[in-house]
């Protein structure tokens, strides 16, 4: 059974690092990546066509996009009372505080800074699994979003 | 009411006529009496005389025949009678003596008779004891021969000559007394006409001045009554004769109640007793010594109440004899005044002594009339040897000659001129001394006239004040003229009342155009207005909140330009109140200087701000592109390694590698960054606590080398607490990376520094460093060693250095090569004092 991961991701670079490290931590995680803000709210809402879209497990969102801006698609997951059961992990190249205090306040689940080492980030994505996707129990999925 | 003089006289002249005359009558009917009584007694006179002479005669007889009788018989009786006999001639004798004492001729018969009737009873004594020895016959012989008859006879003869004188002499005196009584009745006639006409005329005289005094009488009468005080005429037996209506309403009787009433009715005492004679002067005399005098006495009304009065009395010739007019003044109201005014003396006599200044009362003529005990004290006298003494004794100069009057004005105005003012003069002590005095006057009316009262206060201290407040208003003066500011010194109506030459040159005006003007022309506004009290707070408080502040203010000059001024407030003491002193400085070229730093700041700040913001983006902007750089190459070296040929293996290393480097340099410079731009606040920090934090972050590195590190008990310092854990991460790792094989040894240490800081030194037993490098190694990217000896990017101490810098201390080393090294820096203790 394919665990469903929604990334949202600007950075082509980032998008297939990530691929890569989940590849190397968890064969079964099947990765859906949204580009944009906008996109991702599609997604999850299964509009337009993305209209099969799975719901996925958890969300990983990073903070600077275009067109909407990761905040922003942080407050209306959060905001949605379908969609704010899903834990959203903020994954950004920002340390800063302020956008750490942010994030929090919209709710997100927890915050990561990406590390600029490739084997960190290896790393990183290793505990993302292990803490996210398997020690954690996350609510169970409706067939039907 | 006095009799006219003349009428008196007249009256006198006729009473003594009168009286006269009645004496003259008087004394010749006395003597006429005299005589008349005289003449029978001569005529008893005579009778006695020759009675006597007669018993004289029988008593010899009897003698003569006693003697015969014993002759006779011898009888003893006989001889009785005779002895008997001789004493009764005897005292006959004796008593014609002192009868006819004053005729010399009939004293002269008498001794013959004496003679006789001695001869006689020699005689008879020598018959008798002739008798009595010889018997009868001798003695009968005896007188047979004697002369015994014949003396007898002749005894006889005289007894009647002597008879014979008196009668004679009564015949004479007979006669006379009767020429005397007729000239008598002859005086008596005449005298009894000469009385009765004198008296008469006397009479007459009388009549007619009576009348006249009867008028004056009236007139009397009236002045009686119109008189203001009560008057009353009393009589010499003390009743009163005659009073007026005011003696009427002074004593509450009417005027028949006490006409004849003895004057001791309304007053008791006192005065009747003086006007009574009594036997040693006359009631003239008795009233001559009260005339003129006022007497003072006690009088009683109708209703029993008593009242002081004064007497005056007077004497008033009447018919009457002298009578007294008494003039009673009812002197009530001037005892209440005389005891009020001794009141007033006594309590003013209180008010003296307890004055706490030295008092003295001082008389016209200036002697001292009273004082109190604190001029006693201040004077160093005793009250006896002040009081009458000359006032120039204490105060030599200066007084005296104020109050004695002189030919142009009283005492009272030249008194008048000095009351209130207080005079300071110079006083001098008993001991000699003088010391400064200021006095104050005030006239005291007396009974003795107008004496001067004087407060005497000592002012020796405010002299010493005065003279000193005025030696520090030079002193003032002379600090203000050389101060480097310009000085203004304002009252508190905002007026300059002092000011210096800076002043003058830094306002563009001349002294005296500034001195007496508003400080607002000089200082348009924030001056004048924290000066002026109101309401709310005196000028001491509005002062005292601006003291010791420098106020910062605009000055005007005289060619109306301004200027930025600071002022300096300090307050002054003087005799006008209290002043406020402004240095006064300008501060054109501090302000400019101050906009300058501040422009400067601004830029600085915004430079840095842009810096910081530069280094920000530029580092987190490079990341992104180095990340992905550095990630790949990594990937394709992982996944194709050994897969392509050599070269590319050799290739991809070398990319690698510089990717990877180049993301350390940017983390290092991002982090070399941070140390200013994230930099907080220092903060009271445990240095104890900050280095086992870094031990923590270490522990990967000592637990791999097995480093020994130690410290000795670290302060709390005043810093930032993650730098201060970067400092010692950096130095610590330091000193366990740049190890020969061995194992290292790192001591941490801090002594104080004296000023509250500490100096801390990590000490190791490193590879050490090379005096040359000493400078270099704080430098950014500055290594001493290749990569492959040591990794590190060069940029720890420069962070050391920076944190160091930015705490406020400076780290430097101590070292030398294969000795080990030991770093110092300074951090300030936690409390900033």
């Amino acid at each position: 059974m394919p665990i469903e991961v929604l990334l949202v991701e600007d950075s082509p670079g980032d998008v297939r690092l990530t691929q890569e490290a989940f590849r190397e931590a968890n064969k079964s995680i099947h990765l859906h990546v949204a580009s944009d803000g906008v996109e991702a709210m599609a997604f999850l809402r299964r509009e337009g066509i993305h209209a099969q879209a799975p719901r996925p497990e958890i969300i990983l969102l990073d903070l600077n996009l275009p067109k909407m801006d990761g905040r922003q698609v942080l407050a209306c997951i959060k905001e949605d009372a379908n969609l704010k059961t899903i834990p959203t992990v903020i994954l950004t190249t920002s340390e800063a505080e302020g956008d750490i205090v942010k994030s929090y306040q919209l709710q997100a689940n927890c915050y990561l800074s990406k590390p600029v080492q490739l084997d960190a980030f290896e790393n990183l994505v290793k505990s993302i699994n292990d803490f996210w996707l398997t020690k954690v129990k996350l609510p169970q999925q409706r067939q039907n979003g | 009411m006095k009799t006219k003089f003349v009428s008196r006289r007249k009256l006198q002249l006729a009473f003594g006529s009168a009286v006269l005359t009645l004496l003259v009558v008087g004394a010749v009917s006395y003597r006429s009496l005299v005589e008349s009584s005289e003449s029978g007694r001569w005529v008893q006179h005579t009778n006695q005389v020759l009675e006597k002479l007669q018993d004289l005669l029988a008593a010899m007889q009897t003698v003569e025949s006693n003697i015969r009788g014993y002759l006779l018989t011898g009888d003893e009786s006989f001889l009785k009678v005779y002895r008997a006999g001789i004493a009764v001639t005897e005292e006959d004798q004796t008593i014609v003596r002192n009868l006819t004492a004053d005729n010399a001729g009939q004293q002269r018969r008498l001794d013959v008779l004496a003679t006789l009737a001695a001869g006689k009873f020699r005689l008879a004594e020598q018959v008798l004891r002739l008798r009595q020895t010889n018997g009868l016959e001798a003695a009968a012989a005896a007188i047979q021969q004697g002369s015994g008859k014949q003396s007898m006879d002749d005894f006889q003869r005289l007894v009647g000559q002597m008879r014979g004188e008196e009668l004679r002499l009564l015949v004479l005196r007979e006669e006379d007394a009767k020429r005397r009584l007729a000239q008598t009745k002859k005086v008596l006639i005449l005298g009894t006409v000469l009385g009765l006409l004198i008296a008469t005329v006397a009479g007459w005289s009388v009549q007619r001045d009576n009348s006249k005094s009867m008028d004056s009488g009236a007139k009397y009468r009236g002045l009686l009554e119109a008189a203001p005080d009560a008057m009353v005429v009393v009589n010499q037996g003390g009743e009163i004769v005659l009073l007026n209506v005011q003696a009427e309403k002074q004593f509450g009787y009417r005027r028949d109640e006490l006409v004849g009433q003895p004057v001791k009715n309304i007053i008791p005492e006192g005065f009747a007793e003086r006007l009574i004679s009594d036997g040693t002067r006359t009631a003239a005399e008795a009233l001559a010594q009260q005339i003129g005098t006022g007497i003072e006495l006690i009088a009683r009304r109708k209703d029993g109440s008593e009242f002081p009065i004064e007497i005056m009395l007077s004497p008033l010739e009447s018919a009457e004899g002298t009578l007294v007019t008494a003039a009673i003044r009812d002197i009530s109201v001037r005892r209440a005044a005389e005891k009020h005014l001794a009141q007033m003396e006594g309590r003013y006599r209180g008010l003296l002594e307890a004055a706490p200044d030295a008092m003295v009362v001082v008389n016209q003529r200036g002697e001292i009339v009273l004082l109190n005990v604190q001029a006693e004290k201040q004077f160093g006298y005793s009250r006896d040897e002040l009081v009458g003494q000359q006032v120039k004794n204490l105060i030599p100069e200066g007084f005296a000659e104020r109050l004695i009057s002189d030919g142009t004005r009283t005492a009272a105005e030249a008194l008048a001129q000095q009351i209130g003012t207080g005079i300071e003069l110079v006083a001098r002590r008993k001991t000699g001394t003088e010391f400064p005095i200021e006095i104050m006057l005030s006239p005291l009316e007396s009974a003795e006239g107008t004496l001067v009262t004087a407060a005497i206060r000592d002012i020796s201290v405010r002299r010493a004040a005065e003279k000193h407040l005025a030696q520090m208003e030079g002193r003032y003066r002379g600090l203000l003229e050389a101060a480097p500011d310009a000085m203004v010194v304002v009252n508190q109506r905002g007026e300059i009342v002092l000011l210096n030459v800076q002043a003058e040159k830094q306002f563009g005006y001349s002294r005296d155009e500034l001195i007496g003007q508003q400080v607002k022309n000089i200082i348009p506004e924030g001056f004048a207005e924290r000066l002026i009290a109101d309401a709310l707070r005196s000028v001491e408080d509005a002062l005292a909140q601006q003291i010791g502040t420098g106020i910062e203010l605009t000055g005007r000059r005289k060619n109306r330009s301004e200027f930025p001024i600071e002022l300096m407030l300090s307050p002054l003491e003087s005799a006008e109140g209290i002043l406020v002193t402004a240095a006064v400085r300008d501060i054109t070229t501090r302000k400019k200087a101050e906009a300058n730093l501040l422009s400067k700041v601004e830029e600085l700040n915004r430079s840095n701000e842009e810096l910081g913001q530069f280094a920000y983006i530029a580092s987190h902007d490079l990341q992104e592109p180095l990340r992905m750089v550095a990630s790949y190459t990594q990937l394709l070296s992982r996944r194709y390694k050994g897969k392509l040929d050599s070269d590319a293996d050799e290739f991809i290393a070398f990319a690698v590698d510089g990717a990877s480097r180049m993301q350390r340099l940017i983390q290092d410079l991002l982090a070399y960054s941070r140390v200013g731009t994230k930099g907080k606040d220092l903060l009271k920090v445990s240095s104890e606590e900050a280095l086992q934090q870094a031990l923590l972050n270490l522990r990967g590195a000592i637990e791999e080398k097995g480093a020994i590190v130690t410290h000795d008990p670290l302060p709390s310092v005043l810093a930032d607490e993650m730098q201060l854990i970067q400092l010692f991460q950096n130095l610590v790792g330091n000193a366990i990376k740049y190890q020969s094989p061995g194992i290292p040894k790192v001591h941490i240490s801090a002594v104080e520094n004296g000023g509250k800081k500490w100096t801390f030194s990590v000490s190791d037993n490193g590879l050490g460093i090379d005096s040359q490098y000493f400078e270099r190694i704080f430098g950014m990217f500055q290594r001493l060693h290749k990569r492959e000896e040591f990794a590190g990017t060069g940029i720890g101490l420069a962070i050391c250095k920076k944190i160091v810098e930015r705490h406020g201390g400076n780290i430097s080393v101590e070292s030398q090569p294969g000795q080990g090294s030991t770093f110092r820096f300074a951090l300030a203790e936690s409390e900033r004092k």
